[in-house]
């Protein structure tokens, strides 16, 4: 394997940077993915049925705090790479940690928040819109779910193989997605809740 | 037995039986035959765990082969039941089975795979590359392609075929209107199908972007590549929509949601306007490299370079950015107003002119070209009349208010066979026949090629082109007979004589293959067919590691450079090669994504969890794997490159 | 300890905060839908591209021609798959 010693680690060698830029190029459908579910709950929002509508249900403290958790997990993952690069395991394991943590924090405040709209009537099979609201927001909350494992394994690695070109990549990569996620919620926040609590 | 009688088909006929039997009887010889001649390590270390984009393609190619096979023979019966008035040869039911799964599988399980097959075998070589950005990833694509195949495959003897035709729209896909688990089938088989094309998209694109060999500009690919980098561009954006419709739809059927639902404020033109979101970027993801086989024949074997390249590439370019423009134009009768409707014909008019400056620069490459009528030539010579007539039906067709008149005729289905069969059907047949000796060390017969290449375009001409007049005249398709005085029967007739032609025309493509396998000389050198892209600079069948020196590009066409203008395309000594290793994981994972599309069709909920949890400790494996690959030393290429009869060093 | 919080990272985290708190004006106080709109859609698109340019480190590489072109296709894409939805099932729509 060569390594480049001119870049950063996560870039070091060739594999590395075709494991970058095809994971921008998941991102980018990863786009289309969530691009498909907005359209078609922008499609179904007034169509509540016998439902509530989002008006009725949302409330503002919990997505603020899911919203400040996200914001805030993102930019610790992003400090948790800068350590990274500068070679300072310790430090960047405690941002990994605190950044899991946090999106921990971010899906225990989504949970109650389904369970709250479960008993306002408010159900998967409620109407189109509920419909169509649990699941942009529960692919949104499975994606984090399933970073948290993979965010996991990655603290593993580290801590056990230490800072290498391999694990470089990796927790690059993965506060790629990390980010990404915090970018998707950007867009929940404000064009499924911030929109929906304004409406008239 | 309670427990079993989910299982049963709910819709059996004597023909389902048959197929039963059929399918016991050739698993058992398979596994019997494995046994006997010992093959079982072979096919796990040779095949299944492979990583190789060259064996992988292969294995496209064969289930392509098999599925052109399973969807032929669909075609072949509903072209039988509508041969004569009021025929009873199917009743409605089974009609409605027989093109849904005929509609699905020519395109998700024949057409793809007959593409990715092609993107697999000649991308990486004609980029002068020694496999895929992620070869591990490329198995894993395979796979779920070959289960979500064989999911939707089993479907018609266990618990019914789906039957809501291959667009299932709603709400007759509903549980009210389609109570059997098909449409269970429909969905998840095609999602898990679909994960795969994602994956081999993002690989090609990453391939493409940064593999070439060096000196290989953008502008200096060869025509292939360069669509199969706009497919997979589409392919990334185009497929996402569909897992999300697939979802919402397998959500609608298992779990009551009411996204299409026609209750509690469901809208079932939803999945309609997201299938073909979807739908209609699709027909460029499999026409593009079709586009791209025929870009690499037309210039070999008229003798001269492909003419206007640039426009070429500019075309396909904008083809990508416009096939997610017009989505609307399959369903212009729905209900949006005029105006809506006039903003998507005038796009879809447009989206004609850039394939129509493609055709012109074929016709450009051959004029004063020196033309060698073989096979694959035939089939490119064909395609462009044929084709044409396609896609002027088509914009025919792009015409809103008139639209009206034809919108779910046969007119319709004559239009878009038009420009599948001797677009895309005709390309990777014409492929196959080019490439062949590229992937197996030998050449078909051009003889029985010759005659199985008129009896399709004679059988193509017969079976469609009285379906325009039919369909003119109001036959409506998926229709499943028609009265005497209809007067629809001679020219149904007429398609039924075309559809016994295509058919003989397989039967003799299947005979070329067992016949030259039988007779075809081996060593057929480098390059037989006189070519000038780079996947011929190598041997014949390829060496593992494609190329033993990285070849050095300086222009468009360096492989004819190489053999007319003494141009030198392997600089350098061998060094070790660096190839990645083979797993088990991919088809582990892959057979665990069949039992959870097997659970969640029946919703065995259990079974679901487990195998879902089996999935997610195949990728936690892989995250925790360290795998360097493998070195080919220098000895072993030596000796490779020798066996070959080596040309070069 | 300075060392691990480099500035441009914390006025990126900064500046999302605003944006954030920029959009809940919005929520807050009465203003018509078309200058709500206009401000959910400016915040949220600054939002993005601050997390792509400050975290996501998308311009560093040589391949970021590449990445970005990337992003804007699949941008672009998704918001005529958007406007083209909406305007078939309910600008444009009859029934």
């Amino acid at each position: 394997m060569k390594v480049d010693h001119s870049q950063p680690l996560e870039y070091s060698t060739e594999q590395n940077r075709l494991n970058i830029l095809g994971f921008w190029v998941f991102l980018g459908a990863e786009i289309m993915l969530f691009g498909t579910l907005f359209t078609s709950y922008f499609t179904l929002v007034d169509r509540t049925g016998d439902g509530p509508t989002g008006a009725e249900i949302f409330e503002i403290f919990p997505v603020l705090m899911e919203t400040f958790l996200l914001l805030t997990s993102s930019f610790v993952i992003g400090l948790g790479i800068h350590a990274m690069r500068l070679g300072k395991k310790k430090a960047m394991l405690t941002f990994f940690v605190i950044t899991l943590l946090l999106g921990l924090g971010f899906l225990g405040f989504e949970i109650d928040e389904f369970m709250v709209y479960y008993h306002e009537g408010a159900t998967l099979q409620t109407s189109a819109f509920t419909s169509m609201l649990f699941t942009t927001l529960g692919t949104h909350g499975a994606h984090v779910t399933l970073g948290f494992f993979w965010g996991l394994f990655i603290i593993i690695q580290v801590a056990k193989r230490g800072i290498t070109p391999a694990t470089a990549n990796k927790s690059f990569i993965f506060s790629l997605y990390w980010h990404f996620l915090d970018v998707v919620w950007i867009f929940i926040f404000t064009f499924i809740y911030l929109e929906g609590m304004t409406r008239v | 037995m309670g427990y079993f009688a989910k299982f049963a088909v709910p819709h059996p006929s004597p023909a389902i039986y048959a197929s039963m039997i059929a399918i016991v009887v050739t698993v058992f010889l398979i596994i019997f035959g494995l046994t006997y001649f010992k093959k079982w390590i072979y096919l796990w270390s040779e095949w299944i765990t492979t990583v190789d984009h060259k064996k992988i393609g292969t294995m496209y190619l064969i289930a392509a082969l098999l599925m052109l096979f399973r969807g032929g023979v669909d075609a072949l019966m509903m072209r039988a039941q509508t041969a004569v008035p009021d025929n009873k040869l199917l009743d409605s039911q089974h009609y409605n089975e027989v093109f849904s799964a005929h509609g699905v599988i020519m395109i998700i399980f024949m057409a793809m795979p007959y593409i990715m097959a092609f993107m697999n075998i000649v991308v990486p070589l004609q980029i002068g590359a020694r496999d895929v950005a992620f070869p591990r990833l490329n198995a894993v694509s395979f796979w779920l392609f070959f289960m979500g195949a064989m999911l939707f495959n089993i479907s018609f003897v266990i618990g019914g075929s789906p039957d809501a035709g291959w667009t299932s729209y709603f709400p007759l896909a509903d549980n009210e209107f389609s109570p059997s688990v098909g449409t269970n089938y429909y969905m998840i088989a095609i999602q898990i199908a679909g994960i795969g094309t994602l994956m081999t998209g993002i690989n090609f694109i990453t391939t493409i972007l940064r593999m070439r060999a060096p000196g290989m500009t953008l502008m200096r690919m060869p025509m292939f590549t360069w669509s199969a980098f706009v497919t997979s561009i589409i392919i990334i954006f185009a497929f996402p929509v569909l897992t999300i419709a697939l979802l919402m739809g397998t959500m609608d059927r298992l779990f009551e949601t009411k996204f299409f639902a026609m209750t509690d404020g469901g809208m079932d033109m939803l999945w309609a306007n997201l299938f073909w979101v979807w739908g209609h970027p699709e027909v460029y993801i499999l026409i593009l490299p079709a586009f791209g086989i025929f870009s690499e024949i037309i210039p070999t074997f008229s003798r001269r370079n492909i003419y206007g390249y640039k426009s070429m590439v500019i075309s396909m370019v904008v083809i990508s950015l416009y096939s997610f423009f017009v989505w609307t134009h399959h369903f212009f009768t729905m209900g949006q107003t005029a105006y809506v409707n006039s903003i998507f014909s005038i796009t879809t008019m447009v989206i004609a002119v850039p394939t129509g400056i493609k055709i012109f620069n074929w016709l450009l490459t051959m004029w004063k070209g020196r033309i060698r009528f073989t096979v694959p030539m035939l089939y490119s010579i064909a395609f462009i009349p044929l084709f044409t007539i396609g896609g002027v039906t088509g914009v025919m067709l792009a015409m809103s208010a008139a639209d009206y008149q034809y919108h779910n005729t046969m007119f319709l289905v004559a239009h878009f066979h038009n420009v599948i069969i001797p677009g895309v059907a005709f390309a990777v047949l014409a492929g196959s026949t080019y490439y062949w000796p590229k992937i197996f060390g030998f050449m078909l017969n051009e003889r029985i090629g010759k005659w199985a290449f008129w009896f399709l375009t004679i059988g193509f001409s017969l079976a469609f082109f009285p379906m325009y007049i039919t369909g003119l005249d109001g036959q409506a398709r998926r229709m499943y007979t028609y009265s005497e005085a209809s007067g629809y029967g001679l020219l149904n007739f007429v398609s039924f004589i075309g559809a016994a032609f295509m058919a003989i025309s397989f039967v003799l493509i299947v005979y070329t293959i067992y016949y030259s396998i039988r007779h075809s000389p081996r060593h057929v050198g480098g390059d037989p067919w006189d070519a000038r892209s780079l996947e011929w600079a190598t041997h014949n069948p390829v060496p593992e590691y494609n190329f033993a020196i990285i070849p050095q590009v300086d222009s468009r066409e360096p492989f004819w450079d190489a053999k007319y203008k003494r141009y030198e395309l392997f600089k350098g000594d061998y060094k070790k090669i660096h190839m990645p290793n083979n797993s088990g994981v991919p088809f582990i994972m892959s057979a665990l994504f069949f039992v959870f599309g097997f659970a969640l069709v029946f919703s065995m909920w259990i079974l679901a969890v487990i195998s879902l949890i089996g999935i997610f400790i195949c990728m936690a494996h892989r995250s925790f794997e360290i795998d360097h690959g493998h070195y080919i030393s220098v000895e072993e290429i030596k000796e490779t490159e020798v066996k070959m009869g080596g040309n070069h060093k | 300890m300075r060392e691990l919080f480099p500035a441009k990272q914390v006025w990126g985290f900064v500046l999302s905060l605003a944006l954030t708190a920029a959009a809940l004006l919005v929520y807050f106080f009465n203003m018509s839908r078309a200058t709500g709109m206009t401000i959910f859609i400016v915040t949220a698109f600054i939002q993005a591209f601050v997390q792509l340019v400050v975290f996501m480190h998308a311009r560093e590489t040589d391949d970021s021609k590449s990445i970005f072109a990337t992003l804007y296709y699949a941008i672009f894409i998704a918001l005529i798959t958007v406007f083209g939805t909406l305007l078939c099932m309910i600008w444009g729509w009859k029934y």
